[in-house]
């Protein structure tokens, strides 16, 4: 599945494709199946071209959220969901401050590669 | 063809473009022209000879010191703004003005931008082929939107320590 | 303190009115927005992940009250109440809109501040040692030259179109808290043999994807040909510096292409066809910029001061305070505060308005309306009197400010992250703020002694990861944020460039492995060996073992 973001021109909001407009919450984005891909490539494309309200528009990848049980999907990538949420480091701060089942799950989503990062790697004499 | 704005005193203005920009394997017009640095090596001479008027296009990556000695000949020397982010010709402005004294028209031409236009003619431009449409009102306004100047350039304007002198000793 | 004429006001008022100019445009779509990035990026400000960001210069990270009040204000009145200091000395506010922007820069204009050059292919805002005019090693004052550089680099008619940004710090001590060797130009103010004053230059210094510790390329400049030969500098470097790739546009890959003798020798050349006359500043200028900064209204103090010994006496916590926060003064009776923005748990270099507005009054009353920015994100008080060092303190307490952790493990520097910034690859603050909890006890923090630990959450390193004693480099992998750990960096005069410690790790593996590396530390430690010291000493081998042997 995919949704379009961008940023709004004039404040910076992070902001995502609905049905012809831009709206602020991740939880109302409009979602693309992997059938719909051209219609992603036409939405970007139009958006590319308009020139007052948003910048920079792109496709994010998502994915189901481990655990939830009504099929919510989150952000692949860390970047887009603290995009999504705001900063981790001012939990008040940005469209987290909302609250609510979509901010929550988009907290515990998780990234597609799963890894502890690697350490045990001396044998202990 | 872009059309060609010239400095008047303070001011830009339209002017009409004598001078051909031809390239190197271009075949060679009638009249003034303007020449790659290796084209003017090659035939330089004796266009010169033939009374046209003659002018060099020098790229970034090349040095104006490879025209020197043939300056007094030249009519204009044209730096290139391949990209505006290129600040190259702005060096080479400033040496072909304050180090090899060079007094014909210096030409801006490429990705010539209005928003450029104050550094340009600090450093010795005079002419130019805006890329954005620019007026000449636009350009006049661009390079003259500041009231004072910090450092010395190719131009005349007094810098902020010349006009703090000027304002301490009317104080005195 | 340099305080603006009515040239440098109207400067200011033009730069702002030019931006209003280009704001209105685009908002009206006359231009688009690859013609508008690079003029909203001369004026600091940049497009975040949540926001913009606008970056306001702090010259030579000075500051005096009425400005600090006013970036009070503007937290409050267009951010979300707070600010966050940078290791440039500058101040980034990470809420700022776009329409709001030209009605900022018309504020700061108000109060001598500005955001010219903190963004751009340009000459950045000149940074300098934060004591300057307070310690006694000094041997001349840099603000005086970070002044004369900031006037003669604003909006350089040659030099605004460089291949790459442009860096340029100074210090006037032999002690380096400017991380000059790490600097595109580095100066060193040196007295000459005949008792003048001139330049060690080091060039071609930095951090970033390639790091490098910056040669000498003159050990001796006289100091009043120093525009002159900057000027070589950034000729030789705007003519024949790499445009074709962006990471290899900085002049430190310039320098080492050449060669160190080879750079020299082109600068000296170029240097040489300059008219010093017309190039260097006028003398009379440059003893107007010098008396600006002349602090003539010290009080003849006695060295020791009974309020205060009587005052710390009595408070412990007090005594802390002044065993890591306070550095002596070259005036009898005076000393330098160092006002942390590193409380445990707390974004690094972050300050709210409350604790802007409380540091302002306390500039003004105790330390002659002076305030400075470290490069280390942290604040300093520079002239306090040694009597007022208890009500000082007291006062930094109640707002939270007086953390007596400088140059201790929990002084960590840390760069936004990918919590804001939109090239980051993994987050810094969090990081931080773990690794900070390990240090808690200030005890312990003490005993551990001068530990650097500075995280960048990509490889631009702005948070000086490569000259950390411990640097943290944050990168992304599979959409998953790891961590690379380097040993023995260093950003001060004895400089170089840390050693990668092994494999990457993952996020809540940073902090244990931090504790693993400072308690192998204590173990092997010789007498009162820093960690660095100690590094030097014996190596990567004990260190790698502590993060990464298996637990019994």
């Amino acid at each position: 599945m995919k949704a379009i973001t961008a940023n709004r021109l004039i404040d910076g909001e992070v902001v995502f494709w609905k049905a012809g407009a831009w709206v602020e919450g991740f939880g109302d984005a409009q979602l693309f199946d992997d059938a719909q891909d051209a219609d992603v490539e036409t939405v970007v494309a139009a958006a590319k071209a308009q020139p007052t309200v948003i910048v920079d528009p792109y496709p994010i990848d998502l994915a189901p959220v481990p655990g939830s049980v009504d099929g919510g999907l989150a952000p692949v990538s860390y970047r887009e969901r603290i995009r999504a949420l705001g900063p981790t480091n001012e939990p008040t701060h940005g469209k987290q401050a909302v609250g609510g089942e979509v901010i929550e799950a988009l907290r515990h989503a998780a990234g597609a590669a799963r890894s502890t990062g690697r350490v045990d790697l001396i044998r202990r004499k | 063809m872009p059309k060609l704005i010239k400095l008047a005193g303070d001011a830009a203005e339209w002017a009409e473009d004598i001078f051909t920009h031809v390239g190197d394997d271009d075949a060679l017009p009638e009249g003034d022209v303007i020449l790659s640095l290796a084209r003017f090596q090659a035939e330089g001479e004796i266009l010169l000879s033939n009374s046209r008027r003659v002018g060099v296009r020098i790229e970034p990556d090349q040095e104006v010191e490879a025209l020197a000695y043939d300056l007094p000949r030249l009519s204009v020397v044209a730096l290139a703004f391949p990209k505006y982010r290129d600040g190259r010709a702005y060096t080479s402005a400033r040496l072909l003005r304050e180090r090899l004294g060079f007094t014909g028209e210096v030409r801006a031409v490429g990705d010539v931008l209005q928003e450029q236009a104050g550094f340009m003619v600090r450093c010795g431009f005079d002419a130019f082929e805006p890329n954005d449409g620019a007026t000449p009102e636009a350009w006049t306004k661009a390079a003259h939107r500041y009231r004072h100047v910090y450092q010395r350039a190719a131009d005349s304007r007094p810098t902020a320590f010349e006009e703090r002198e000027a304002f301490e000793e009317r104080a005195v | 303190m340099y305080l603006y004429d009515p040239i440098d006001r109207e400067f200011l008022i033009d730069r702002s009115n030019e931006f209003r100019h280009q704001v209105a445009r685009r908002l009206a779509g006359e231009l688009t927005d690859d013609q508008f990035k690079p003029l909203r990026l001369m004026n600091g400000l940049y497009l975040q992940l949540h926001a913009y960001m606008l970056r306001i210069a702090i010259p030579y990270g000075s500051l005096n009250a009425r400005q600090a009040r006013r970036l009070a204000w503007i937290a409050r009145t267009y951010d979300k109440g707070y600010g966050h200091f940078t290791t440039r000395q500058n101040i980034q506010f990470n809420w700022i809109k776009l329409k709001d922007a030209p009605d900022i820069l018309d504020a700061l204009a108000e109060v001598d501040l500005h955001a010219i050059q903190t963004s751009g292919n340009c000459i950045r805002n000149v940074t300098a040692d934060p004591y300057a005019g307070a310690t006694a090693e000094e041997i001349d004052d840099p603000r005086v030259w970070s002044e004369v550089l900031r006037q003669w680099s604003t909006l350089h008619p040659e030099f605004s179109f460089l291949p790459r940004k442009f860096k340029i710090a100074i210090t006037g001590a032999l002690t380096d808290r400017a991380a000059v060797k790490v600097h595109d130009i580095g100066l060193i103010l040196r007295k000459g043999r005949d008792g003048q004053i001139g330049f060690e230059v080091i060039v071609g210094g930095g951090q970033g994807r390639t790091p490098y510790v910056g040669p000498t390329i003159r050990s001796y400049l006289p100091a009043e040909h120093l525009l002159s030969y900057v000027e070589a500098i950034l000729r030789v470097y705007n003519r024949h510096g790499r445009r074709d790739n962006i990471y290899k546009a900085r002049i430190k890959i310039l320098v080492a292409a050449l060669g160190a003798e080879e750079f020299a020798r082109q600068v000296e050349e170029e240097w040489g066809k300059i008219d010093a006359a017309r190039a260097n500043l006028p003398a009379s200028e440059l003893a107007r910029v010098r008396a600006a900064f002349a602090q003539t209204n010290f009080e003849a103090l006695p060295a020791v001061s009974e309020t205060f010994e009587a005052a710390r006496a009595a408070s412990p916590a007090l005594q802390r305070f002044v065993r890591n926060n306070v550095k002596p003064h070259k005036q009898s009776g005076y000393a330098i505060v160092e006002v942390s923005l590193k409380a445990i748990g707390q974004t690094p270099g972050d300050a709210t308005a409350e604790q802007l507005e409380v540091v302002a009054d306390l500039a003004e009353r105790y330390s002659l309306d002076d305030l400075r920015v470290t490069h280390a994100q942290n604040l300093v008080l520079p002239h306090v009197k040694l009597d007022d060092l208890p009500t000082v303190h007291a006062a930094l307490e109640a707002a939270g400010l007086a953390t007596a952790n400088i140059d201790l493990a929990s002084d960590i520097i840390a760069c936004p992250g990918l919590d804001y910034c939109a090239l980051a690859n993994a987050r810094a603050i969090p990081i931080a703020q773990d690794i900070a909890k390990k240090f808690a006890d200030p005890d312990r923090a003490e005993k551990v002694g001068e530990l650097k630990i500075k995280i960048s959450g990509c490889i631009n390193a702005c948070g000086h990861h490569h000259v950390a004693h411990i640097g943290i480099l944050g990168v992304d992998k599979k959409g998953e944020e790891f961590y690379q750990l380097s040993l023995g960096g260093s950003g001060a005069e004895d400089a170089s460039i840390g050693r990668i410690l092994g494999p990457g790790l993952s996020a809540d593996k940073v902090a244990p492995a931090i504790d693993a590396l400072v308690d192998a530390y204590l173990n092997i430690r010789a007498d009162d060996e820093r960690f660095l010291d100690t590094y030097r000493r014996v190596g990567l081998e004990p260190f790698k073992e502590a993060v990464y042997a298996q637990a019994d």
